[in-house]
């Protein structure tokens, strides 16, 4: 079934599946099938910032003061974020647009992406400001072992779909040799990569971050790297809204309110979508233990730092159904939540007590009561 | 007089709530509960509580999704008595 850029096939994007229905022909929201993606869009569009907006110029006093140990923390983090959003950028276009059937979805996921380009722009802007040349930074990460086998697992899933997306939509289902090597293609099969996919992609949006943004606010609380802290913020925000529509994508196959196809993978998978979301988790314990072995930070080590892994991992895993695989129940670094919350988030320096752009917003609430003091 | 209602947390700790003076996750905050959070918006999730009996109304509309026998205290208030889990 080759992808068309306009489906000419008339059909009702009511009763189409998320994806692997017909491809989306006319961009029309009147109507939908899960209004929560246009929301999503619509509070996506709300959190629009841009990295040029805030200050990092201190940060630059700030690094020169660090001891070399909270540097290779500081900027190993940076790398790894780096190489998180450089896949976010492209992969949720590349591997769901050609298969997504709903128009809400559809650009939702292009909101998405394109707000990971942000994110990668402002690690760009962090950088330029510590360094005259981060060359040396940006072209360590293809070569950074560490962060080489976090690359791989973060981005095989999507390879994987999108190589039998490409199989399918040029030769359809059956076996097709491809450079000497066969592949057997059927859509439950790639069905079953797309649940794959998704389930990787929401370990990453649940875990994979947190690790640099505990160290990123723990130099926060010590008043140092304040301008880097003030967007990662930003980026925590946004990364939390991207999590909230992969689990939406999860429940609504799982609860049935979507592709029945899907449910039955669901269930079949579920020990795979396990083990994917597991193995996020112990990659970002040893990510802790790569970040401080040449010492810790004040506020932070390689323990605490676990154990705050194994906190958010219990609470994102209850939230695709899975039980608490972890023992730590209680929040072992409470400041964090401070720089979580979405109204904290701060701007630009004189928008101190707003979070989020509301453009042209205007009152439209009028109660009898506003038009007592009126007599004709 | 204002409505109250009993919210039990955690099967420890009995509150009595009034759903006009602000959301039930600052409820078991003003308790002195260990509470759970992040974006206290409705989208992240991580308040996520077990509904065990009784009713809630969001005064926001969650983006999150809400499995059954869950609620989101950042965005609702006790529509009943409660009794929940917020661990």
């Amino acid at each position: 079934m080759s992808y068309s850029t306009f489906n000419q096939t008339v059909s009702n994007p009511l009763l189409e599946p998320m994806f692997f229905g017909n491809s989306v022909n006319v961009a029309r929201y009147d109507q939908q099938k899960h209004a929560v993606f246009e929301k999503l869009i619509e509070k996506q569009l709300s959190f629009f910032w841009r990295p040029e907006e805030i200050d990092v110029s201190r940060d630059r006093v700030d690094f020169q003061s660090l001891t070399d140990s909270e540097k290779h923390i500081f900027i190993s983090n940076l790398k790894y974020q780096t190489l998180l959003d450089s896949v976010q950028g492209r992969s949720p276009n590349i591997a769901l647009l050609p298969i997504v059937s709903i128009p809400e979805l559809e650009t939702w996921i292009e909101t998405w992406s394109f707000s990971e380009t942000i994110h990668s722009r402002s690690y760009t802007h962090i950088l330029r400001n510590l360094f005259t040349d981060p060359s040396e930074v940006f072209e360590d990460i293809v070569i950074n072992t560490e962060i080489q086998k976090r690359a791989t697992d973060i981005s095989r899933y999507y390879d994987d779909l999108i190589f039998y997306t490409q199989l399918w939509q040029t030769h359809g289902e059956g076996d097709v040799e491809v450079l000497g090597e066969k592949h057997s293609v059927t859509l439950r099969e790639l069905k079953k990569k797309l649940f794959l996919c998704i389930n990787s992609v929401n370990a990453l949006e649940a875990v994979r971050f947190y690790v640099s943004f505990a160290c990123t606010f723990a130099f926060a609380e010590r008043d140092l790297m304040e301008g880097n802290s003030k967007i990662i913020r930003l980026i925590a925000r946004d990364e939390n809204l991207h999590l909230s529509s992969t689990q939406q994508i999860i429940n609504l196959w799982q609860y049935g309110h979507d592709d029945p196809e899907m449910r039955e993978i669901a269930e079949e998978l579920r020990e795979d979508a396990l083990e994917i979301f597991m193995s996020a988790v112990e990659q970002e314990k040893k990510w802790a233990h790569y970040l401080f072995q040449h010492g810790s930070m004040i506020g932070l080590n390689e323990e605490i730092l676990c154990q705050y892994v194994e906190y958010i991992a219990n609470m994102r895993m209850q939230a695709i159904g899975f039980d608490a695989p972890f023992k730590q129940r209680s929040n072992p670094l409470p400041w964090m939540n401070k720089y979580l919350v979405s109204d904290n988030v701060q701007v630009a320096p004189q928008e101190a007590e707003i979070s989020s752009y509301l453009v042209g917003q205007i009152d439209n609430e009028v109660s009898a009561a506003d038009l007592g003091g009126f007599e004709l | 007089m204002a409505t109250t209602f009993k919210v039990i947390v955690n099967g420890q700790h009995q509150l009595a709530v009034d759903p006009s003076q602000g959301t039930l996750l600052e409820a078991i905050e003003a308790a002195g509960i260990e509470s759970h959070f992040h974006c206290r918006n409705g989208f992240c999730g991580a308040c996520r509580t077990v509904l065990l009996e009784g009713q809630v109304s969001y005064i926001n509309e969650p983006l999150a999704f809400i499995r059954p026998g869950d609620c989101l205290p950042c965005c609702c208030v006790p529509a009943s008595d409660l009794n929940i889990e917020h661990r």
